[in-house]
């Protein structure tokens, strides 16, 4: 990548959309060869818009779009196939052409009046129909094929173009996991070899797996492009989707991985209580988001940064105190989930397993006089305080906690404390 | 370069096609009122060619027979290339110069030419062909400005303004024909199709109309496949849409006016032939285009051979034999289509 090259594909002060309608205003996107795009945003943000004003199908208000510094609207049809394929994303074929005929069609801007493939073009077609792992297909009649294998003979005659600039329009819909990547993994590397593409995403996870840079769509505007980890920060994710997120680095990929966890109109309504949970490790997790779900608002207690229930509790909004990773808890943070835990209606311990950072979370709930609902059994596999979360345990248990299994019972639990709660 | 792969299936196949057709159109020329043997039919043609004497028998080939079985296979040539580009311009495999209205406005411009240029033989000979076609291009024009919104055709809206236009322009059609009724019973009779009046001059005028019409889609056979993509892909293709659609369809209403000024409205031709040859054949144009074309013309003069013998001496407009065969066929068509 070499940020001061040229842009490949440029977008300047551009308002798209059809006929006199603006769809996006505002367009200032630049894509250099060796640069991967991502555009995401809500369905009819004008993603897609954007893509077709390159090749003429949407149209550009204002502004200018450039491919190499020259304006793609003064371009001949042929002229711009030459440097643009797109991929789009359905292809409704009717008609029984033959994969490697449906490929060869991606010579055609190439080709003069009556000129007949050249043996560069049939190589040209070989080697693409090779790269999509479709040479295959080439006898097989293409309305006959399933949709990912289509797609993937979609994607060899785009590359058959022999394009400096790849358009993808949610080229991955139709695919399954392996062809997914398989395809993704391709044009990852034609980016790297000097392509420059620009690809609409519905799935985040793909879009910052994949992109070196993301531009957000929404609201007939455009947030300029940047690292998948600043354009898909949760706010961003919460404005732009209405979708409360866990946004975090995935430890397999290293790329990012977000995880929706309600949406934002679902957890608006007017709070029916308050419960508290003990928890750590995701063993909250769910139970956080059922009780947002149900209009509860939750108290989490201290939880370490960097776990998961604590990323779902920041989510959430749910009242928590930040521990640092591996932090233990001081008094005053005890104190303080305490009193946290006193105004709930009920505490929900769930199977998180407790060392000397947590267990002053089970201790402050002991403490703090709300009924308890312990889910599962202590053990000496969940008990790494040397004893201390044991005895807390038979405490609770002598006291008359309600002893329950599964998330589900013990959310039934929680609401129906919630409720006699608010016959009193 | 390399040769394609299919070149000589399609040699073959174009081969096969043009002997067929003369085989058909020396037995259409031989058989009638007054039956002559296939020999003698090729004798007596190469005797005029030759332009020896002629012997009396000569004279019904010349002046009755050639003509119209010439006439005949350049109507269903021309109906046949017609539908096929209709077919690959509008993606739907049931498109044809009826839907589109364009057949109606031939008829409608025929219609008043007929009317217009009274009983000279020489005037109507010239007149409707002319006729024909300005009704058939400003048909096509209004169609697509009718279905146009913000410069651009989609395909769903050509074709039901296609729809709306044929039914209105036959209407008027059917209203000149009920004012001028003194000429009306011949009128009736050409737009019920039929190949009676066929003549030398008709084979001259149709011919040039045909051979510049069916020139030009050689030179987009590539496009007229790519086109079937969607007009959006043809578009990320390199395919100019919009000149290339005004270009086909022009060389499209040229060849539809052509078979409409002498033979009125001639139903299913274009829609058959290019289904049967699609279906043999494949779908690429390079082939398509010639193969449609001489199949047409062999569907056509076999038509009209039926539709001059069958009942004779009473004779069958040649539309209700193609309509008699044509009308299963596209039922035919769309219980497949259903089932599959």
């Amino acid at each position: 990548m070499n940020p001061v090259q040229a842009p490949r594909l440029a977008f300047s002060a551009a308002i798209v959309g059809y006929g006199g309608a603006p769809i996006v205003r505002g367009v200032d996107l630049e894509v250099a060869a060796g640069n991967f795009v991502g555009l995401v945003g809500p369905n009819g943000a004008g993603k897609s818009t954007l893509l077709r004003s390159v090749t003429g199908a949407a149209d550009l208000l204002s502004g200018s779009v450039t491919l190499d510094g020259e304006s793609v609207a003064r371009m001949s049809a042929k002229e711009r196939a030459r440097s643009v394929g797109v991929v789009p994303q359905t292809l409704p074929v009717a008609f029984a052409f033959d994969g490697r005929s449906f490929v060869q069609m991606g010579r055609h801007p190439w080709l003069g009046r009556l000129q007949d493939l050249t043996d560069e073009d049939h190589d040209i077609v070989e080697e693409v129909m090779e790269l999509t792992d479709t040479a295959r297909f080439a006898h097989e009649r293409v309305d006959t094929l399933s949709g990912g294998d289509l797609q993937r003979l979609t994607v060899a005659q785009a590359l058959a173009q022999r394009p400096r600039v790849l358009l993808l329009d949610e080229p991955t819909s139709h695919l399954d996991l392996n062809h997914r990547l398989q395809v993704l993994d391709l044009v990852r590397r034609l980016a790297d070899d000097g392509m420059a593409v620009l690809a609409v995403f519905h799935d985040l996870d793909i879009a910052a797996r994949y992109s070196d840079r993301i531009a957000v769509v929404s609201d007939g505007e455009m947030i300029p492009a940047r690292p998948p980890e600043r354009a898909l920060e949760a706010s961003v994710i919460e404005s732009v989707f209405g979708v409360k997120a866990v946004v975090r680095t995935d430890p397999v990929t290293g790329t990012l991985a977000i995880t929706p966890v309600v949406r934002r109109a679902d957890v608006e309504r007017p709070t029916r209580g308050r419960v508290g949970v003990v928890c750590g490790t995701g063993t909250g997790a769910v139970l956080m988001r059922s009780l947002a779900l149900r209009g509860v608002s939750v108290a989490a207690g201290a939880l370490n940064r960097g776990d998961v229930d604590q990323a779902v509790a920041v989510t959430l909004g749910a009242d928590h105190i930040d521990l640092p990773a591996f932090g233990e808890m001081a008094p005053e943070a005890e104190l303080a989930v305490r009193q946290q835990y006193a105004g709930c209606s009920c505490v929900i311990v769930a199977p998180t397993p407790f060392g000397r950072a947590n267990v002053g979370n089970l201790r402050a709930a002991l403490q703090s006089g709300a009924p308890l609902i312990l889910m599962g059994e202590m053990s000496a596999e969940r008990d790494f305080s040397g004893g201390r979360a044991t005895s807390l345990w038979e405490q609770a248990v002598d006291g008359g906690a309600v002893r329950v299994g599964t998330d589900a019972e013990a959310l039934d639990a929680a609401l129906g404390l919630l409720r006699d709660g608010s016959e009193e | 370069m390399s040769t394609a792969p299919g070149s000589a299936r399609r040699r073959l196949a174009i081969a096969t096609l043009g002997v067929l057709l003369l085989v058909a159109m020396v037995l259409a020329v031989g058989l009638g009122a007054v039956n002559v043997s296939p020999a003698d039919t090729i004798s007596a043609i190469a005797r005029g060619i030759r332009g020896e004497q002629l012997v009396q028998s000569d004279a019904v080939i010349w002046q009755l027979r050639l003509p119209r079985v010439l006439l005949a296979a350049l109507v269903g040539s021309a109906l046949a290339l017609a539908g096929v580009l209709y077919q690959a311009l509008f993606k739907n495999p049931l498109a044809d110069p009826y839907i589109l209205g364009v057949s109606s406005g031939a008829g409608l411009g025929a219609t008043i030419a007929f009317v217009a240029a009274g009983t000279s033989f020489a005037s109507r000979s010239f007149g409707v062909p002319v006729g024909a076609f300005l009704g058939a291009l400003l048909t096509i024009a209004f169609v697509v400005r009718l279905a146009s919104r913000a410069g651009r055709a989609d395909t769903v809206s050509l074709l039901l303004a296609g729809v709306a236009i044929s039914y209105t322009l036959s209407a008027v059609t059917s209203f000149l024909m009920v004012v001028f009724r003194n000429s009306m019973q011949s009128v009736v009779f050409w737009m019920m199709g039929g190949l009676t009046s066929a003549s030398w001059q008709n084979v001259w005028v149709v011919s040039v109309m045909f051979t510049i019409g069916a020139v030009v889609p050689i030179f987009y056979a590539r496009e007229l496949d790519i086109m079937l993509l969607g007009d959006e892909r043809a578009g990320q293709l390199g395919v100019n849409v919009e000149r290339f659609k005004i270009i086909v369809l022009a060389a499209a209403s040229l060849v539809v006016a052509a078979a409409v000024s002498v033979s009125g409205l001639i139903g299913f031709v274009g829609l058959m032939t290019p289904h049967m040859a699609r279906l043999v054949l494949g779908p690429d144009h390079r082939l398509l285009l010639p193969a449609s074309t001489l199949a047409g013309a062999i569907v056509m003069v076999l038509a009209d051979l039926a539709a001059r013998t069958v009942l004779a001496p009473v004779e069958i407009p040649v539309g209700i034999v193609t309509a008699v065969l044509g009308g299963p066929f596209f039922l035919w068509l769309l219980v497949r289509k259903e089932r599959r």
